[in-house]
């Protein structure tokens, strides 16, 4: 049987993941979720609504949360990407103070939201490290959780940032 | 997965408006978060993708001589939200900044690319409109300038030429005693209803008014007979003029349904938002002392 292959547009792109560098050559309609849980098999990044609102699929991009599912890897070309998996010490696999938080304070139950909502959470901690409640409301207010109400991950962030200060 | 496309970068505005003429099927990218979304879900196709994001001249926010403000149409959300220079000058629009979708959109979003997909539920075409801004619209060689109802035509029409960019977007000096205010509500990500006015108080009377109201039709429009009822009329006649213009705007204004409501119901949402943004008017130009 014969097989006809198109010739598909290639993009090269050097991209950091979580401190450890990639050479790729990808396809340009890649988006960076898609090649995260793909090719780099960093599956804690979820999709869930893919349209920008969920907030599961957040990672940092050079400090900044972008949404993954709307991304084009291509534009991580130069750039350093986060992603939940990058948090956690790499060599001992001790967990960050937040992390620590959100187990302490049963901050989920699916666990589906947690990558995003711990991504968004440390980004907004290092911006602000001793926020008022209603800044951590506000700051995950691009997060979704259809298990907890949100109660108890309000609680941790809070907590990781008393514990952290002290 | 989106369908194949070719990406390119190109370094200047008049290269990117040679390749918009040129390569076929081609739409220009800046954050993305309108374009790839549409692309994602199939509901337009593009072969060819020119990247805006490393053009210098299409990037940051100047102030010009005559105390305007130059906004670059790649500038994020994320920039004007934390400029310094906006916060001076408009402090109305760096609250609704802060408050475009959300934070993740804000990142990459640009303020060109919310203009330019000229989505009928956009809170910086509502204030921009209000604000009276002009946008400067370029190719390789020319270049010319348009109001913001000049420019959005109808629901996601704008008036750009095949072979054009939005470069900028000019918001003129602030002079003694204007303020502009936005309010809007939303249910979801974008707004169900927003409102703007501009208005500038000399003695404590309105001297010049104008009015948008945005997100409930296809495009923001200029409420001129609403911006009329502010005129002549002092801070504390503001609240009584107010309700005579929300009365205009849910007479005139067209409106309609969608998943945030009736037309009825979102012209009463707007003729609401613009009276409490005159009572903010009343309560700064009470501060003020004008």
């Amino acid at each position: 049987m014969q097989e006809s292959k198109v010739a598909r547009p290639q993009v090269d792109v050097r991209l950091t993941v979580n401190g450890r560098e990639h050479e790729l050559r990808i396809e340009p309609r890649q988006t960076l979720a898609e090649l995260l849980r793909g090719p780099l098999a960093l599956t804690g990044t979820k999709v869930s609504c893919d349209s920008q609102v969920c907030g599961s699929c957040t990672v940092l991009v050079d400090g900044l949360t972008v949404s993954s599912c709307t991304y084009l890897a291509a534009d991580a070309d130069g750039r350093d990407v986060r992603t939940v998996e990058g948090l956690a010490n790499p060599e001992t696999g001790e967990l960050t103070v937040l992390q620590q938080s959100f187990i302490d304070y049963a901050a989920f139950q699916c666990g589906f939201c947690t990558p995003g909502f711990l991504i968004t959470a440390s980004s907004l901690l290092e911006e602000t490290p001793r926020p008022t409640r209603e800044q951590v409301i506000e700051g995950l207010e691009g997060n979704i959780c259809r298990c907890t109400g949100y109660q108890q991950i309000v609680d941790a962030v809070m907590a990781a940032a008393e514990r952290s200060a002290s | 997965m989106i369908h194949p496309f070719e990406l390119h970068r190109p370094g200047s505005l008049g290269e990117a408006s040679t390749m918009l003429r040129d390569l076929p099927d081609a739409a220009l990218l800046c954050g993305g978060t309108e374009l790839l979304q549409v692309m994602k879900m199939g509901l337009a196709r593009f072969e060819h993708l020119i990247d805006l994001k490393r053009i210098d001249e299409l990037r940051g926010i100047e102030r010009l001589d005559d105390g305007a403000l130059r906004i670059g149409a790649t500038t994020t959300h994320r920039e004007l939200e934390r400029s310094p220079l906006m916060a001076e000058s408009y402090p109305g629009f760096v609250e609704m900044e802060r408050e475009v979708a959300n934070v993740r959109v804000r990142n990459m979003g640009s303020i060109g690319g919310n203009l330019c997909f000229a989505e009928p539920h956009s809170d910086p075409a509502t204030f921009l409109l209000a604000a009276n801004a002009t946008l400067e619209l370029a190719t390789a060689d020319a270049r010319r300038e348009l109001t913001v109802d000049e420019f959005v035509l109808e629901a996601l029409t704008t008036a750009l030429e095949p072979d054009e960019l939005l470069a900028a977007i000019r918001l003129p000096a602030v002079r003694p005693g204007e303020q502009v205010v936005y309010r809007k509500l939303a249910f979801v990500e974008r707004p169900a209803a927003s409102v703007c006015c501009r208005v500038r108080l000399e003695d404590g009377v309105v001297r010049e008014a104008r009015v948008a109201v945005g997100s409930i039709g296809d495009v923001p429009v200029l409420v001129e007979s609403a911006a009329n009822e502010l005129l002549d009329r002092s801070v504390g006649e503001l609240e009584a003029a107010g309700e005579r213009a929300a009365e205009i705007i849910n007479a005139e204004c067209e409106a309609s349904d969608d998943i945030n409501g009736s037309a009825e119901y979102k012209r009463h949402l707007a003729g609401t938002l613009l009276r409490r943004a005159l009572r903010q008017v009343a309560e700064e130009a009470g501060h003020a002392g004008k």
